[in-house]
């Protein structure tokens, strides 16, 4: 007997194995759907607005407003433990479906036969089904844009039930959103903002998540009801409207058939469950990221990432192209030109140069993408610490060891690099600190600039003006202001890092110069030693993020000033920060002699590059995105700044 | 959970941890500027013995914590520091050199004027034309100076001649010459033009003799051709000749 059981119980792990991979195969079967429907969402909304007849739910359509609705949402959310598992699972999940949109490329022809080819699976309705579909949790984005074409038809009461299929539905959404931004235009890309916001607010409370799943479980299996979904979407597209009730009949046969080549045997209940958990799970995590990640939708050049994003692989990797060698000694500091692949470096050996990326030099003196510098700025008498470019991309200020800041008129980009020397290009310079400045930031809107210095003192400058200076902030009781940087979201407010024996950020209001917040713990003495060496704003929410010699990076509430996260993120001090225009991605810089990409809405680490070598204990002192274009920068101690692309 | 991947290096990296505690309790272990660091604090940490620079660039750490310690102690600076490849030696001091002289070139720009100086002299007997156009060029001295210091800054940062500093070509290595010969007629255009910047930035620096005793070290110039008179230095006699002879 034991012989034979022997093999039954390896066939019953088989079969389970066998049932658990097809269960797989039949959600990721489903996310295509979910996927082709997005699409042909988009293009249905494509065409329309093409048209020109906009249908009046589009109205709605509000370009998108950072500050509203979302910035609530995500103070609490960062609090959320996200576990590895789903974290693992949901990426997985991700990079399939990429892999399944690279499989159907995209083109017209395909997505029309495959939908076709899945209509006629599916049948044709679906009274049940469409009523879930009808529950206010799909978020506002589907809600609107279904609503334009289905109004009119959607008469059945709404259920309040609302199914693991919406959450899944968010879930893939998020992602196709992600990867479909470049087929319709930009600026209608995003729909009403509060809707979405409220539509992730349900499932964002666990409790209801639980009782969804609960619902769900009770309810028994419905495996097909994202499909059914999706085919009830194709329907409208389609416009068979008519014959309701004929359908449903049919499509309960051909339901059974599906369920059964996806392997659900309706019996089992067991089987499914963990497939439902999982996805809850997924769905917890991408409500998670998926509000960061959505806001993506509206921002246009965030557009030029994601074109190449979603045709490479699961997610962009970055790669050194350009090498930019002409320092003497370590780069300090680098920033980019707002609009221009240019950029400017700054160097401890006192100079600061200017690069066109579009200019590579195929002299004799280099070899393949190696630029030369256009344009070497010199006016310091010592070690150049710190730069920041006008919003205008018309000027930029360098701030140095000699307590100087100088105030640049950019040259033409397309000068002859042994062109004659112009004084005018130093514009003038703000007297003012009487030690090393180091730290400089540029206000967006006001034109201000902000510096700090190792004499204790931030000094707000209208570099403009005629009267250059405007005021003094903090005081010694501080300690020494290390960065500095505006408060991106409120724009009249700067954020200071100051390091004493308690290293803290205080915010500042720069018209009455009187502190704000403080952002530090309770515990005062958890500060202790945590020096901060570069502080950043987030450009849409009130999250001040601060990079620290105990290489960890924190992430602070700037309304409650309260610590936010903590996250080790290097092997040692991480010395530099910056945030994408739309504050998606953080890139950190150490002298581990690393950078890494992280995803700001679950802060993981996307990607490791090892960019330079040591000086002494020292390896990176800068990192840069570029405003509005692919570029991503690093500088280092070794005299050397590379771009990646 | 989620920050899986976040949290490993610190357990993985036990070593590392030991080393920051280390740090954390004596910080002047670590050599960095960290920012806020005041101008008088800068680079200012106990000196690395060469011995322990393991870095790729420990020939320019080693160069400038001798030339931070003592600029006026040439000897020392020019004096290798084991049978260290020759080759790198060299192009690190000169690296130096002309990160040092855009010094000279930044006070310069105050007082070196086109309309005044409208080509690059020393003395009278030449006019020196500026290499860095495609035909060779009468720039003023202070388009000179720039194009110079700008020229061999892109020369000696070029990854075809000088892709490593760890090890360098012999046929590169020979490149140093011409790039000494060209940036020496900055110290000269100062000392005979513009002598006040001259002497301040020499009673600071020590460039121009540094730069002196070390071309004539590794014979990279000429004695001729070393216009600017050097203080007497009873040890190296070429020098004091040249000096002598032009003064």
């Amino acid at each position: 007997m034991q012989v034979i059981r022997l093999p039954q119980a390896r066939i019953a792990v088989l079969v389970g194995e066998r049932k658990g991979q097809e269960s797989l195969k039949g959600d990721l079967i489903r996310r295509i759907k979910m996927l082709e429907y997005a699409l042909k969402q988009e293009r249905a909304k494509f065409h329309r607005l093409k048209f020109g007849c906009d249908p009046p739910s589009m109205n709605d359509i509000k370009p998108p407003t950072d500050e509203t609705g979302i910035s609530n949402e995500v103070a609490p959310d960062l609090e959320v433990p996200f576990s590895s598992v789903s974290n693992i699972t949901w990426r997985q999940g991700r990079q399939l479906l990429r892999q399944y949109l690279q499989e159907i490329g995209y083109t017209d022809t395909i997505i029309d036969v495959r939908s076709n080819r899945v209509r006629s699976l599916l049948g044709l309705n679906n009274n049940s089904e469409q009523d879930e579909n009808n529950s206010p949790s799909i978020n506002g984005n589907e809600n609107n844009k279904r609503a334009s074409e289905s109004q009119g038809r959607r008469t059945p009461a709404k259920k309040s039930q609302t199914g693991v299929a919406e959450l899944m539905i968010l879930d893939s959404e998020a992602a196709v959103l992600a990867n479909f931004e470049f087929l319709g235009p930009p600026d209608v890309e995003m729909s009403d903002e509060d809707d979405l916001a409220e539509g992730l607010d349900i499932p964002l409370d666990a409790d209801d998540c639980a009782v969804k799943t609960s619902k769900r479980k009770t309810k028994g299996i419905k495996s097909d009801d994202v499909d059914a979904e999706a085919e009830e979407v194709l329907n409208e597209l389609n416009l068979l409207t008519e014959a309701e009730d004929t359908n449903t009949s049919s499509n309960k046969i051909e339901d059974s058939d599906w369920t059964k080549s996806l392997g659900y045997p309706n019996s089992n209940d067991t089987t499914r469950r963990p497939l439902i958990s999982g996805n809850d799970e997924d769905v917890d995590s991408s409500l998670g990221l998926g509000e960061l990640a959505q806001l993506t939708v509206g921002n246009e050049a965030e557009t030029t990432y994601d074109v190449s994003n979603s045709k490479e692989a699961y997610r962009r990797t970055w790669n050194a192209k350009y090498t930019l060698r002409s320092h003497f000694d370590g780069v300090r500091a680098l920033a980019f030109h707002p609009q221009e692949p240019v950029l400017i470096t700054a160097s401890e050996d006192h100079t600061l140069k200017l690069w066109n990326l579009q200019k590579t030099v195929l002299t004799k003196k280099s070899a393949g993408l190696d630029v030369e510098p256009l344009y070497t700025f010199r006016a310091h008498t010592g070690p150049v610490l710190c730069l920041t470019m006008s919003t205008n991309g018309e000027h930029c200020y360098s701030g140095g060891l000699d307590g100087a800041i100088h105030c640049w008129n950019l040259p033409n980009w397309n000068i002859d690099p042994y062109d004659s020397y112009d004084p005018a290009v130093l514009r003038s310079t703000l007297d003012g600190h009487t030690d090393a400045v180091w730290g400089l930031s540029v206000n967006h809107t006001g034109g201000h600039l902000v510096s700090c210095s190792a004499d204790g003192y931030v000094k707000l400058w209208s570099p403009q003006s005629k009267v250059q200076y405007l005021n003094t902030f903090g005081s010694e009781s501080e300690g020494i202001p290390a960065s500095v940087d505006f408060v991106r979201e409120v724009n009249e407010q700067i954020v200071v890092a100051y390091n004493d024996k308690v290293s803290r950020c205080v915010i500042y209001d720069i018209e009455t110069t009187k502190s704000l917040v403080r952002l530090e713990t309770n515990e005062i003495s958890f500060m202790i030693g945590r020096f901060i060496n570069k502080v950043v704003s987030h450009p849409t929410l009130p999250i001040t993020i601060t990079a620290h010699e105990d290489r960890h990076i924190r992430f602070w509430d700037n309304r409650t000033g309260n610590l936010m996260h903590s996250m080790v993120a290097h092997l040692e001090p991480v010395t530099s920060l910056a945030i994408d225009a739309h504050g998606l991605y953080l890139l950190s810089g150490s002298h581990d002699c690393s950078i890494r990409l992280w995803n700001l809405d679950n802060r993981t680490c996307e990607q490791e590059i090892t960019a330079h070598r040591k000086k002494f204990d020292e390896s990176i002192f800068d990192v840069a995105f570029h405003p509005s274009r692919p570029y991503i920068a690093s500088a280092g101690a070794d005299a050397v700044a590379k771009v990646f692309v | 959970m989620g920050l899986e991947q976040i949290e490993k290096p610190p357990t993985v990296s036990t070593p590392e941890n030991m080393k920051m505690a280390a740090d954390g309790s004596q910080v002047s272990l670590t050599r960095r500027n960290k920012p806020g660091t005041k101008a008088k604090d800068y680079c200012r940490w106990p000196d690395e013995p060469f011995e322990e620079m393991d870095s790729t660039l420990a020939v320019q750490q080693y160069i400038q914590q001798l030339i931070k310690n003592d600029p006026s102690n040439i000897d020392l600076i020019l004096t290798n520091p084991e049978t260290h490849d020759e080759g790198v030696w060299k192009y690190e001091h000169l690296r130096q050199f002309c990160m040092e002289l855009n010094g000279l070139a930044v006070r310069l720009q105050s007082q070196c004027f086109p309309a005044t100086c409208t080509q690059m002299t020393a003395t009278e007997q030449w006019i020196f034309l500026c290499a860095a156009h495609k035909t060779p060029k009468e720039c003023p001295a202070i388009d000179y100076t720039r194009h110079t210091l700008d020229g061999a800054a892109c020369l000696l940062n070029s990854y075809k001649y000088f892709p490593s500093r760890v090890v360098i070509k012999e046929s590169s290595v020979a490149k140093l010459g011409s790039v000494c010969r060209r940036v020496y007629r900055i110290f000269s255009h100062a000392y005979f033009h513009h002598r006040a910047i001259f002497d301040e930035f020499e009673t600071k620096t020590f460039l121009c003799l540094r730069f002196t005793r070390f071309v004539l070290k590794y014979a990279l110039m000429s004695t001729e051709n070393l216009i600017v008179p050097i203080p007497k230095s009873g040890d190296d006699s070429i020098i004091a000749t040249s000096g002598e002879s032009e003064a």
